[in-house]
């Protein structure tokens, strides 16, 4: 479903009119091509405790940042990296006024405002609440950047340019692969989280199985699982299979032909991975879906079958995976969820119970995939994105839901996707047990 | 022995068989012999004739194929006066050919025809047309085709032997259509254009209600689904039983016996019979 | 030199739709295409340079001279992948998977994808024949005179079309037609028939319903499950159905209906073979193996009405399969004879039970006996699936290597009747 709208007002006419009526102007986002440089322009890295930490600055510059320090006077800025780890008290925040003002306006289109900072950890109060205002702080100034640029929070353990999982997810949230996560903390944990061999293919040689994989945003992530070196199985119902071998075949991926829900989906999955893999790296739960209906008229059926499909079966499989030889260590598994789920919403308690669901569901499966050769479990929880699905609403309310986010325009596939490749990789070992947004900020269930 | 140059034209000898019917009569057949000599086989015309059929196009000569090549002189013996009955209204009742020898379509090939038996029958009077085809002096092949001219009951019946007849055939049966136009087809490669098989209007003209398929082409069809199945010297004897009225579909039995086949063709539906014979 | 078992690694085919149903637009090549790369994406055999593609179809287009090359050419093999065409009639399914696996076990290939496509939908339809003859012979005169000539026998009743003929050229009779005289010979019952064909709707729903097609089958054009399926077909709603052959038959001897026949049908199958080395280099299971095969013939058109009936080939085809494998009639875990007609596969039956024609017509000591009717067609077959004449060899290799692997091993029969009096056996092992 293309974005009228957006085309229009990245049209010279409609752009002018837009302007000068005030209406939305949603900029065409920075999205991932390989050979892009990782920015649109330079990289200004700033500390609140006087200069940023050296490794910070190399490990930067080895992402492929072009870094300057804040006595560079320069007016054009791909990305703002504050390092605020070493903030302890509310007067330390001052750092992030004196850093930003002034240049939020400087960032390119599609910049990057990325905070390194830390979680909470209840060792010291006031060092807490000055911690947890910088969520207040990156929330905020996602609202306020514009032009497809984003803001989000990275909160270390280790001093800031250390630890697992920074470097991918410098490489992520700078890149065009995080073009709809805006607003968004992300705790990078202490899991494995080993350096892949080839940055531009960080799964190659994983074996990676997307269940729903037919069509939208499943076929989206077996393609960016593919393109990032993995070997994908796509998994769906037999009735798709016409529509999955198309995906398989555009991706260099091979079919399974499985419903989710039925009662032998775990043990034909086991099979089937015995038969044809050495293992799986990589699982994603995607199969999902709706049967919309108010709770007032819900029959049995429209709920019990939401709930086995889009929950169930992720518990169910998952425990078949834990207990059994086919699931490999370090291995990712990402369920995808909603921010419905966050949010909740009307005519899909159903839906919005199993998305809630899945939430807790990696929470409290986090331990248990880490002690299984330090592997992790994530989900990702998707805005308004724009699929088949979304296709079918109402003209109003599609655009009325397309503008109500802080990018002022739908997601795509692809987005969704970059975001469970970059959990589904190696180097984001440390992220376990939590939910991604991708939502480009959406205004409910913030 | 009247020996041609080429074979005569069939036309003018219909024409003028139509003109002389009067003058037919008598009890005794002519002596005379007709014979061409060392006839070049036109591959074009053989090929149309393989085709209309149901014969392979090939090198080798269906074994009703000099037939076709003969029949002029037959004709234009018996348009000759001196025959004792008139062309127009002869019936083909039966027809028996002996193959010596396959013939090829390289071959230069010589006829001769001559009349033979008239004799007394119940339907009126019948007799046989000879042919018989030379290949530098060896005889290859020979035809003997049987003409009714009906007329008050001269003697007993003297039907040839045939086969007993059937309701439903015992062996395999091929079932063949056999389209309203075959007449004309047929016509159109043996150069037989006789009316009653070229159209309705002209079938109706001679007693027919429709267009009747010729009898040769009948045996040359039912031969033809033989294919494969015959040996290299052959007889084929059949009798002609009733008009295949077109269009039509027969029905083609053919059971082995001995080391040839016994014939039986019929209508489709009806189960009347056309053809009977054998194969030996 | 040695020779090695070619492998059954799996199959893939499209659901059968029924004639001038969901599949009515698409060609012959449209539909083996998508077979094909039903079958890669199964297999991951995305550019893979398969060693030899061989398919076919029954009813065929003068532009598909070369079907299968263009259809691998239209897939997402290697375009480097060789490729040709096989037509042995309702055998060329079957009878390609034997060429390719003869290769494998030769060692001349390594891996081969085996075919068979058919529509009736989409049929060739030709110019009327003396249309053509004329057109022809335009295209052969050299001079304007000659054309004008050769187009002056251009006559009106030659614009209509010739469409193709169901019948067997030499006999002009259709298949139902050979067979229903073979039903009458061989005294097959109506009610036996009807069994049989309830059954195999049975069969095939339940197997769809447990799953097993799911690693066989892709949609296609939107059908998902072989649309001539009917899971609530019963002998008693069979036995409403008029007789459609044979009912020039005298009395209640015409005992073949729209039930216990199949329907014409549109459809396409593949099936993956290599050898066991390249199976294990690729990490696909190995379902099962071609282990033999052979064919045979009968002189339906000048042979007996009993012995020789069109569609019993199979029948002298076995013992000598049977002989060379040192094998009795008895020695298999599964049967799969493809039911053309119900009646098809009674006749064949009680003709291996049958003592006194085994001894005269397949030179046995004794009857080959009778097998045991629950290992026959246990997942259906035609009656249910229907028929798209090439496919139905891919169909059925590929769900018995299937039913042999989930058995956990063991030995399958396949029996296949084919037009023109033929027919094609072989033998499966796991």
């Amino acid at each position: 479903m293309p974005d009228r709208y957006l085309d229009l007002v990245n049209s010279p006419l409609g752009s002018a009119v837009a302007s000068r009526v005030g209406l939305p102007r949603p900029a065409v986002l920075r999205r991932y091509q390989a050979g892009d440089p990782l920015l649109p322009g330079p990289l200004l890295l700033g500390s609140t405790s006087g200069a940023a930490p050296a490794e910070l600055v190399d490990l930067l510059k080895s992402v492929g940042a072009d870094v300057r320090d804040a006595q560079t006077d320069d007016d054009r800025w791909g990305a703002l990296v504050l390092d605020a780890t070493e903030i302890r008290t509310p007067s330390d925040l001052a750092g992030l006024r004196t850093f930003f003002a002034g240049r939020l306006r400087q960032l390119l289109p599609s910049g990057r405002v990325l905070v390194l900072g830390r979680a909470p950890d209840g060792a010291d109060i006031a060092t807490d609440a000055s911690r947890q205002a910088l969520d207040g702080v990156v929330r905020s100034i996602a609202k306020e950047l514009q032009r497809g640029a984003t803001a989000n929070l990275l909160l270390v353990d280790e001093p800031a340019g250390t630890g697992t999982s920074v470097e991918s997810a410098l490489r992520f949230f700078l890149s065009g692969k995080s073009a709809y996560v805006d607003g968004q903390p992300v705790r990078l944990g202490s899991g494995e989280a080993p350096a892949p061999a080839d940055w531009d293919h960080p799964l190659a040689g994983k074996t990676a199985l997307v269940t729903g994989a037919a069509r939208g945003i499943g076929a989206a992530i077996a393609g960016v699982l593919a393109r990032d070196g993995a070997s994908v199985i796509v998994a769906d119902l037999a009735q798709a299979g016409e529509g999955l071998a198309k995906v398989a075949n555009r991706l260099g991926g091979t079919t399974l032909h499985l419903d989710v829900a039925s009662p032998d989906a775990p043990e034909r999955l086991l099979a089937h991975l015995a038969a044809h893999t050495e293992g799986l790296d990589i699982l994603i739960h995607n199969a999902g879906i709706t049967r919309d209906k108010l709770l007032a008229n819900m029959k049995p059926d429209q709920w019990d079958s939401v709930i086995a499909v889009n929950l169930e079966s992720q518990l169910r499989i998952n425990d078949a995976l834990l207990g059994s030889r086919q699931l490999r260590d370090q291995a990712r598994v990402v369920c995808l969820s909603s921010t419905t789920g966050l949010s909740g919403n009307r005519g899909q308690t159903n839906y919005a119970a199993t998305k809630a669901g899945v939430i807790g569901l990696v929470r409290s499966a986090a331990a248990a995939f880490a002690s299984h050769g330090d592997s992790t479990i994530n989900a990702v929880a998707p805005g308004f994105i724009d699929t088949e699905m979304t296709a079918k609403m109402p003209l109003a309310t599609r655009e009325v839901a397309r503008r109500l986010s802080s990018l002022q325009q739908a997601g795509l596939p692809v987005d969704v996707a970059e975001a469970v490749a970059w959990l589904s990789s190696p180097g984001a070992g440390g992220v376990n047990g939590q939910v991604l947004r991708v939502c480009g900020q959406n205004l409910v269930g913030a | 022995m009247r020996t041609l140059s080429s074979p005569p034209s069939l036309g003018p000898l219909y024409a003028r068989a139509a003109l002389t019917a009067r003058l037919h009569r008598g009890d005794t057949l002519p002596d005379s012999v007709y014979a061409v000599a060392d006839q070049r086989i036109d591959r074009e015309r053989l090929a149309a004739y393989q085709r209309v059929c149901g014969f392979r196009v090939a090198d080798i000569l269906p074994p009703t194929y000099l037939h076709v090549l003969a029949f002029p002189l037959s004709v234009a013996l018996m348009v000759d006066t001196a025959f004792p009955v008139p062309l127009v209204g002869l019936v083909h009742v039966a027809n028996s050919i002996t193959v010596a020898r396959p013939v090829r379509s390289d071959e230069l090939v010589s006829f001769t025809v001559r009349a033979a038996d008239l004799r007394p029958h119940a339907a009126g009077r019948q007799l046989d047309l000879i042919a018989e085809a030379t290949v530098d002096g060896a005889t290859v092949w020979t035809g003997r085709s049987t003409y009714l001219r009906r007329g008050k009951p001269a003697g007993p019946a003297r039907e040839r032997t045939s086969p007993a007849e059937r309701a439903e055939p015992g062996g395999a049966v091929s079932y063949v259509r056999v389209p309203e136009d075959i007449g004309r087809r047929y016509a159109a490669v043996s150069g037989d254009r006789n009316p009653i098989h070229l159209h309705a209007l002209t079938a109706r003209a001679f007693g027919f209600p429709k267009a009747i398929a010729h009898g040769m082409w009948l045996k040359a069809r039912t031969l033809a689904s033989l294919e494969g199945r015959l040996p290299n010297a052959l007889t084929v004897d059949v009798a002609f039983k009733t008009p295949v009225l077109l269009p039509s579909a027969v029905a083609i039995a053919a059971q082995r016996s001995g080391a040839g086949w016994e014939l039986d063709v019929r209508n489709a539906r009806s189960g009347k019979p056309h053809l009977t014979g054998t194969v030996a | 030199m040695s020779t090695r078992r070619a492998a059954i690694l799996g199959g893939n085919r499209i659901p059968f739709a029924r004639s001038n149903g969901p599949y009515s637009h698409a060609s012959n090549q449209d539909m083996l295409t998508a077979t094909i790369d039903g079958l890669v994406a199964r297999f991951g055999l995305q550019g893979e340079r398969v060693g030899e593609v061989a398919a076919g179809a029954v009813l065929k287009h003068s532009r598909d001279f070369n079907l299968t090359r263009e259809s691998v050419l239209g897939s997402r093999l290697s375009p480097y992948t060789p490729a040709y065409d096989v037509q042995q009639a309702c055998g060329t399914g079957l009878e390609t998977a034997i060429l390719v696996a003869n290769k494998i076990a030769l060692g001349q290939i390594e891996s081969a994808v085996a075919g068979g496509v058919d529509t009736t939908s989409d049929a060739p339809i030709a110019v009327n024949e003396g249309l053509r003859e004329v057109l022809l012979d335009v295209n052969r005169a050299k001079t304007v005179g000659g054309r004008l000539k050769a187009l002056s026998r251009l006559r009106p009743q030659q614009i209509v079309p010739s469409i193709p003929a169901n019948s067997e050229p030499r006999t002009g009779m259709s298949m139902g037609e050979h067979q229903a005289i073979t039903t009458l010979e061989w005294g097959i019952s109506r009610k036996d028939q009807d069994e049989l064909a309830a059954a195999s709707h049975q069969h095939l729903a339940a197997a769809y319903d447990r799953g097993f097609f799911d690693d066989l089958v892709t949609p296609f054009l939107g059908l998902t499950r072989d649309q001539n399926l009917r899971p609530d077909s019963t002998v008693e709603k069979l036995a409403t159905l008029p007789p459609v052959f044979g009912r020039h038959l005298a009395g209640d001897a015409a005992t073949m209906t729209a039930g216990n026949s199949t329907p014409l049908t549109d459809g396409a199958s593949t099936v993956l073979l290599a050898s066991d080395e390249w199976a294990a280099e690729h990490k696909l299971p190995v379902l099962a193996h071609l282990v033999d095969a052979e064919t045979a013939a009968v002189d339906y058109v000048h042979g007996d009405r009993k012995a020789d009936g069109l569609l019993m080939a199979p029948v002298y085809a076995l013992p000598r399969l049977l002989a060379r494998n040192k094998l009795s009639l008895q020695d298999f875990d599964l049967y799969e004879i493809h039911e053309a007609f119900a009646s098809t596969v009674l006749c064949t039956l009680a003709a291996w039970e049958d003592a006194a024609f085994c001894r005269q017509y397949l030179g046995l000591d004794d009857a080959l006996g009778s097998i045991d009717r629950t290992k026959l067609n246990v997942n259906g077959s035609s009656l249910a699936a229907g028929h798209p004449f090439a496919a139905t060899g891919g169909r059925i290799l590929a769900s018995l290597a299937k039913q042999l692997h989930e058995n956990g091993g063991g030995r399958g029969l396949i029996s296949i009747c084919a037009a023109g009096g033929q027919g094609v056996v072989a033998i499966l092992e796991v």
